[in-house]
């Protein structure tokens, strides 16, 4: 990485005054070294029952078969399919920022990517669990991978399911790589720090990790690489999550913007659960310093642009049908907004294309609380999205006499509800075992990056004085910058 | 080159030192510590070889015991000695009758598991009705009485024949009156077993006691020609149809023979020698007849008289004193041009009324007089024998029994206690007889009240004749050792009056050798053997005279008045009570099958209701399934849920009976509500009309429907025309021009992978000929072992069915715009939310099944290729693959996939319906049932398909046209439905494709349906619409 002083125009992203390497490590160890504070039991707690209820839930269905579920011979696929989509599009931001924004050189990332691959962990677990759970026979899973066998039985390529399975497996499995090869640095710093037992179980989680040069090199190459292969998943993962709806014959689903629109809204999702995630992580953890303001807004900026993208695509679907001249395509369209889904319609536009045009206003985007807030909303937004697109197209496609309505059983809530306890579990205990923030990577921004060293820049005088100024004012935004060291220069 | 170097191991070998020498001199150069190990401290090492020796022996005897386990034995015996005739996995045919149609039961293994039609039979030319296909599953009825009670106690069939002959004798002694109390019976064997036993008990009567009556029609006709008689009545020589309330094609007489009847002037043969009768219908409520009329329109179901009475006036130019204009004048102005068209037709014409009321029933006979009706198409010469019920000689058997002078009743196929009107009479009336003895094999409401309980065998495991029309006699014999310990009734009743003969079976044939045999020119064992083959003959036909009325009609026309008068007095509203041709009178009311058949009309499930018009459910501010109390001039109050029906007349409310059944089952409990007690007598007829008082609640009790969108908002997956546009052009109605398509795949490839080198399945539905029935559904289901799921899961819209009739109303809106580019025709929600009148509204009933699409949109998205296509262009399941994504379903956009959202056949939820010991039986073992998270649809019954064919190479000849049909196509009395091989070019298939009306739904996706549809022709009048 760079060597030289960074740009003074340019946005610290790390903040605080005489940050050692020795603090980012204990800071960001904190949570993994010490017992869990009441604030994290809380959240466990109640992470651990949604993820109870999750059990129940599954364990029901599969005891007594998907008719637990709210569907009928018209809609086929309801809650699953929606929580399916919704949590593979969380996932997206993680691969994103670990992946494309590595290879675009945006060092903000580098203090974000490792709780936003992790979620996209998390969240490709809980879309996968959809998977199978949505089978009405799951015990036979397997029959959907191309297993050589006696029967001559194989796998249809032609099928958009097929080829989800594909998708979501090598997505995962990559992910889950590029996270474990980020953390491999971390880890080993947690076991130099670490006695007993718990050296021994870091020791071999780290792959004896010496931190030679050698060791660093191998590890640069081995994570652009990684994120070579990672950004195609990117694009192509959420594609292929399209192509379940857009090589269908439904009106409302075979539409050719699927794909873009899909990714965007994937994007969009995600980077809306990234805030949710590290706004209440950088203040229970106390990573104001690391996670700044300028990520903030950044992120909040991505969630502007995605929701706008999104909020074309809605609009050119709608002159579409009508272009099309299909009168069942154009009735889809119709019947979303203004059928009996209508209030699922709006619901989805409003969180999602009118909400995130706040972010315009600097203040807006500029304020915690309300970021926070809007990125639920996003996420409301996205849900009824994809139920828009499942269950308002199939509960009225071409033949009137099976127009049906959908209504939810409690066990398609449990599911659902349950299955974000069981994310959050996850994450939970990941900021428990592993180092939320990746260290070595953000250690490597506190040279160049980082307030102190612009401000010994600013102290040792060499600079313009409009572009000191100029510094000093994208400042102001930031909650955890000391405003006062700068009055007198 | 060889190499005669030497290479040494080590010093000792170069120096050949004497230790070297010795040890090579063995095998081994070291000594192998056998002995040691053997000997020394081997067997005293930490795990000694023994130790581990009795270790291994000890950990596999456990593990053999404990993998001991029993699992549980499945017992399949196989026959000792092969009974004659039986194949295992080849099926038997014989034939027998149903309710004097002429029927084939199918057998497989000894049990009866379909019964079909027999396509030489008078009736419906080897179609059934719904009714009729479900009757095989009574058969194994868990609810059936197992063994003879008396007094509610178990016995054994000597003491209740000692019982009941002690009784007799007695009650010979004393003289009072025995009563044989039946539904009707047309079996002349049976007769003559009640005139046998009449004769040995002098005092005794038989009672004819027919819950759904006609009467009217019988004393009408006595009244006007001397012939107590039900008219056989013949639609097919009817150019102009007119019918005042009659549902003819469903539950009036005989709906399986009107509909070959009818169909035969409407379907694609006649209108290709551009012929097609004309079909007009008044009535309150919207009846399946109703809804395939060419016009329609409601009329209060009181004034049916008055409309009777104006057509009179219309055709005859008179005035009959008391006539008034009806409610309706659309109503008015079509009697007007119906007058006309029948006098057009004068011969060829047919008006009938619904109504049991004889002053109606004389002046309709007075109107088909005048048209010239009798001869043609009404015969009175060889009636029909289906009903011969007498109202008043029933009224007369309660006030003798409430009298005391009945010591003794028989209730043969008679359940008054259910299904007469006035349940406490009835309670009281029995309560003063002696004796009561029910044949019934159902533990029904009668049942209840009898003293002893003589099972009788289902008419599958009977011997037995029919004769439902007069010269037509059918043969029934049994398919089946009884299940039960039960005894038929004829032979109980020749028994307990000590007949001659003991045997049933011997009084049958002694009675067929002696009466019937020679009537169809057969005679003696041969004779009898060819009639079981047959199983039926035709006497020489009786030429049907013509008849003309002669009565003064002025008395008749006043009673109609005064009746109207007091019907419209007796409260707000009035209340029509008919028959749904699904559950009839309500004896079937357990059959899970007819209960799940979606009412025609309505398309409801489980329940009955009360159908109001739209204008009054508005009026009285009440919603969909709003529950409203109904209360009777004579106090009987019910609790139902509303139906806003369109086309219903306002100011009516229309109630099915055959629900409300307290004693039917498990299944049939409870299900709905009551409507028999409605009914009253007047002027010796039940009258099934009658003025309520009606009440909100506030409670809602959903129905089942297994369609609730009933608009087909103008798409082009119904079509349809006018017969005078088809007139002109043959196509009409087909709509657009061919649609340009476009193909991914390369069309050699195409080719090869799509050829079809022998068979192409296709079929060929004529909505013009649908009535909506819904037998063809039935049929599936017994064919296609398709679970019942009952009335929550309906509601969840989960109904299995493989092959629905979908229905979609259309209203016509005079002098209003248009809206999808037929003249003042409204189909789409929108404007419908906007109408004001809900009268006149046009039906179209389509059938819809898997259309076995040759680019099939299921086949391309399932994962695991469980659906795939056959050589024979059959979309196939293989349900062993399927894991049960529902893509293929969504896919679908005919919608006609079946997900099994749980498992049907091992679930204690649906044991009720088919899935216990009993009904299992009747599985057919050729088709699997379907596991739980398993998609299921249509197969185009392969299995017969198959059978068909392995038929045809055993004989070594090819596959006959028509050899093989489709479960729905076989019981299709109106033959809408065609199947076939469309590489035939003269299949009965291929030809009605070539039809000029053949579309095909959703052409325009490509999906290449393999289900050809024709357009639907109305012939209407075109002055209704000006």
């Amino acid at each position: 990485m760079a060597s030289h002083s960074e740009s003074i125009i340019r946005e610290p992203l790390i903040t605080g005054k005489n940050i050692t390497y020795a603090q980012i490590t204990n800071e960001v160890l904190n949570p993994v070294e010490n017992k869990p504070n009441k604030a994290w039991w809380i959240g466990f707690v109640v992470a651990s029952l949604g993820a109870m209820l999750w059990v129940v839930s599954i364990s029901f269905t599969f005891w007594f078969g998907l008719g637990s579920w709210g569907l009928n011979k018209t809609v086929g696929w309801a809650w699953d399919i929606t929580g399916f989509v919704w949590w593979v599009g969380i996932g997206h931001a993680g691969t994103l920022i670990s992946a494309v924004l590595l290879l675009f050189r945006q060092n903000w990332r580098n203090s974000i990517n490792r709780s936003a691959e992790a979620m996209t962990i998390f969240a490709v677990i809980c879309a996968a669990t959809y998977i199978v759970a949505h089978m009405g026979r799951p015990w036979l899973a397997y029959f959907c991978l191309p297993l050589p066998n006696q029967y001559v039985l194989w796998v249809n390529w032609n099928s958009a399911l097929m080829m989800d399975v594909f998708a979501i497996s090598t997505y995962f499995s990559v992910s889950l790589v590029f996270w474990y090869t980020g953390l491999l640095p971390d880890i080993a710093s947690i076991r130099d720090r670490a006695t007993g037992l718990r050296r021994r179980i870091y020791s071999i989680l780290s792959f004896g990790w010496t931190g030679s040069v050698k060791t660093w090199q191998r590890f640069e190459t081995v994570s652009l690489i990684l994120a070579g292969i990672s950004t195609p998943l990117v694009l192509s993962v959420h594609t292929i999550v399209s192509f379940d709806f857009a090589t269908s014959l439904e009106p409302g689903w075979h539409t050719t913007i699927f794909p873009p629109y899909f990714v965007a809204g994937a994007i969009f999702s995600g980077f809306a659960m990234v805030q949710t995630l590290l706004l209440v992580t950088r203040k229970v953890l106390g990573l104001e310093n690391y996670i700044t303001m300028f990520h903030i807004e950044s992120m909040n900026k991505i969630i502007m642009l995605t929701g706008s993208i999104v909020g074309v695509a809605y609009i050119t679907e709608f002159f579409i049908a009508w272009y099309s001249g299909v009168e069942y395509e154009q009735y889809a369209f119709i019947n979303r907004a203004t059928g009996p889904y209508w209030w699922a319609y709006w619901s989805m536009m409003s969180c999602n294309v009118i909400s995130p045009q706040l972010f315009w206003s600097a203040k807006l985007r500029r304020n915690i609380k309300f970021s926070w807030a809007l990125s639920i909303v996003v996420n409301i937004g996205m849900w009824f999205e994809r139920f828009v697109i499942i269950v308002t197209s199939l509960h009225r496609d071409y033949i009137p006499s099976s127009w049906a309505m959908f209504y939810p059983t409690w066990i398609d809530v449990g599911v659902f509800v349950g299955s974000i306890g069981l994310f959050f579990t996850m994450f939970l205990l990941f900021i428990r075992v592993l180092p939320s923030v990746a260290m070595a990577e953000v250690k490597l921004l506190l040279k160049t990056a980082s307030e102190q060293s612009k401000k010994k820049l600013i102290d040792e005088g060499h600079l313009e004085p409009a572009e000191v100024q100029y510094y000093k004012e994208s400042l102001v935004k930031y909650d955890s910058v000391d405003m006062s060291q700068y009055e007198k220069i | 080159m060889d190499s005669n170097k030497t290479y040494w191991k080590g010093l000792e070998e170069l120096n050949r030192t004497p230790e070297f020498v010795e040890k090579n001199k063995h095998e081994f150069a070291e000594p192998i510590p056998i002995e040691e190990v053997l000997s020394g401290g081997g067997l005293s090492a930490k795990t000694p070889r023994r130790d581990f020796l009795k270790a291994l022996g000890f950990g596999v005897g456990a593990v053999t015991l404990a993998a001991c386990q029993k699992v549980p034995v499945h017992k399949s015996i196989p026959y000792l000695v092969k009974p004659e005739e039986v194949t295992p996995g080849v099926a038997n045919y014989y034939s027998s009758t149903y309710e004097g149609s002429a029927i084939l039961v199918k057998t497989r293994e000894g049990r009866p598991i379909k019964v079909e039609g027999n396509p030489g039979d008078l009736l419906s030319k080897g179609g059934l009705s719904a009714q009729a296909q479900a009757s095989v599953l009574e058969l194994y009825d868990n609810n059936r009485v197992k063994d003879p009670k008396l007094n509610g106690n178990t016995t054994g069939w000597p003491q209740l024949d000692k019982y009941v002959k002690d009784e007799l004798a007695a009650i010979k002694a004393s003289g009072k009156k025995i009563s044989i109390v039946s539904s009707t019976v047309h079996s002349p064997s049976t007769l003559a077993v009640i005139a046998d036993f009449i004769l040995a008990f002098p005092t005794a009567t038989h009672v004819t006691y027919d819950a759904v009556s006609y009467t009217g029609i019988i004393q009408a006709n006595k009244n006007s020609f001397g012939k107590a008689v039900v008219p056989h009545y013949n639609f097919g020589n009817a150019d102009v149809i007119v019918s005042f309330g009659a549902d003819f094609l469903g539950t009036w007489i005989s709906g399986e023979e009107f509909t070959t009847q009818y169909v035969k002037n409407r379907n694609s043969k006649s209108l290709e020698e551009k012929k097609m009768s004309r079909h007009i219908q008044f009535e309150a409520g919207m009846s399946m007849t109703g809804t395939n009329a060419d016009v329609r329109l409601p009329i209060k179901a009181s004034e049916e008289g008055i409309a009777l009475m104006n057509l009179y006036n219309a055709l005859t130019g008179t005035t009959l004193p008391g006539s008034k204009k009806l409610t309706n004048a659309n109503a008015d102005k079509a009697i007007v041009l119906a007058a006309k068209e029948l006098l057009a037709a004068k011969g060829k014409a047919l008006v009938v009324a619904g109504s049991n009321d004889v002053s109606i029933q004389t002046l309709v006979n007075a109107i088909n007089s005048l048209l010239g009706s009798y001869g043609t198409t009404i015969d009175l010469d060889a009636p029909s024998r289906q009903y011969a019920g007498n109202d008043t000689v029933w009224a007369q058997f309660i006030a003798d029994a409430k009298a005391g002078q009945v010591d003794a009743v028989f209730f043969l196929d008679a359940n008054p206690a259910y299904d007469y009107y006035n349940t406490k009479e009835i309670e009281a009336a029995l309560a003063k007889v002696r004796v009561k003895v029910t044949f019934s094999d159902q533990a029904d409401e009668t049942s209840a009240l009898c003293t002893a309980v003589a099972p009788n065998h289902h008419y599958l495991e009977s011997w037995g004749d029919d004769s439902a029309i007069e010269g037509y006699y059918t043969v029934m014999q049994p398919t089946i050792n009884p299940v039960g310990n039960t005894r038929q009734a004829e032979e109980s009743l020749l028994l307990w009056s000590d007949n001659a003969v003991k045997s049933y079976y011997t009084y049958v044939r002694n009675n067929w050798d002696t009466n019937l045999l020679a009537k169809g020119g057969l005679a003696g064992q041969a004779g009898w053997e060819a009639l079981l083959q047959k199983g039926f003959i035709n006497a020489a036909p009786v030429a049907a005279g013509t008849y003309s009325f002669a009565l003064d009609l002025n008395a008749v026309a006043q009673t109609i008045i005064s009746q109207s008068a007091k019907v419209a007095a007796a409260g707000k509203f009035e209340l029509q009570v008919y028959q749904t041709p699904a559950m009839r009178d309500g004896k079937k009311a357990n059959n899970p099958w007819l209960q799940e058949l979606p009412d025609p009309v309505s398309k409801v499930t489980w329940d009955n209701f009360a159908a109001m018009a739209i204008a009054d459910v508005k009026e009285m501010g009440l919603e969909e399934f709003q529950v409203i109390t109904i209360k009777g001039a004579n106090g009987y109050t019910i609790d139902l849920p509303v139906l806003p029906q369109p086309g219903q007349a306002r100011g009516t409310i229309s109630v099915a009976v055959g629900y409300g059944r307290t004693s039917a089952g498990l299944v049939g409990n409870n299900v709905g509500k009551n409507a028999f007690p409605f009914y009253n007598l007047l002027n010796g007829t039940f009258q099934t009309v009658s003025g309520v008082s009606v009440e909100k609640t506030s409670d809602i009790f959903p129905l089942a429907q297994t369609q609730t969108h009933s608009s087909f908002e103008g798409r082009t997956v119904i079509r349809e025309a006018t017969f005078t546009e088809y007139k002109k052009d043959k196509a009409a109605g087909i709509g657009e021009e061919e649609h340009e398509k476009y193909d991914l795949w390369d069309k050699s490839d195409d080719d090869a992978s799509h050829a079809r080198p022998v068979y192409d399945w296709v079929m060929a539905i004529d909505l013009n000929a649908c009535t909506g029935c819904g037998a063809c559904v039935v049929a599936c289901n017994a064919e296609n072992n398709i679970p019942v799921v009952g009335k929550a899961e309906v509601a969840r819209r989960r109904e299995m069915h493989w092959i629905r009739i979908d229905r979609y109303y259309s209203f016509e809106q005079n002098g209003e715009a248009k809206t999808d580019g037929r003249t003042g025709m409204v189909t789409k929600e929108k404007d419908i939310a906007k109408l004001q009148d809900f009268d006149n509204v046009t039906v179209v009933h389509q059938p819809m099944l898997c259309q076995h699409c040759d680019h099939a949109p299921c086949e391309t998205v399932c994962p695991v290729l469980a659906t795939v296509h056959s050589s024979e262009g059959l979309n196939q399941m293989a349900y062993n693959r399927c894991v049960g994504t529902r893509y293929c379903a969504n896919n679908c956009p005919y919608k006609v996939r079946r997900f099994n959202w749980f498992n049907y056949w091992n679930d204690s939820r649906f044991d009720n319906y088919l899935s216990n010991e009993h009904t299992q039986l009747v599985l057919n073992p050729d088709v699997t049932t379907r596991f739980r998270g398993v998609m299921e649809k249509c197969s185009m019954c392969v299995q017969r398909i198959q059978a068909g064919k392995l038929k045809a190479k055993i004989e070594k000849r090819p596959l006959a046209d028509g050899e093989v049909k489709m479960a729905c196509e076989q019981t299709c009395s109106a033959n809408a439905i065609v199947f076939g091989n469309r590489n035939d070019p003269n299949s009965a298939v291929s030809k009605a494709l070539a039809s000029e009306r053949t579309y095909y739904v959703l052409e325009e996706l490509n999906v290449k349906p393999g289900i050809g549809y024709q357009v639907k022709v109305r012939n209407t009048i075109s002055e209704l619409h000006a």
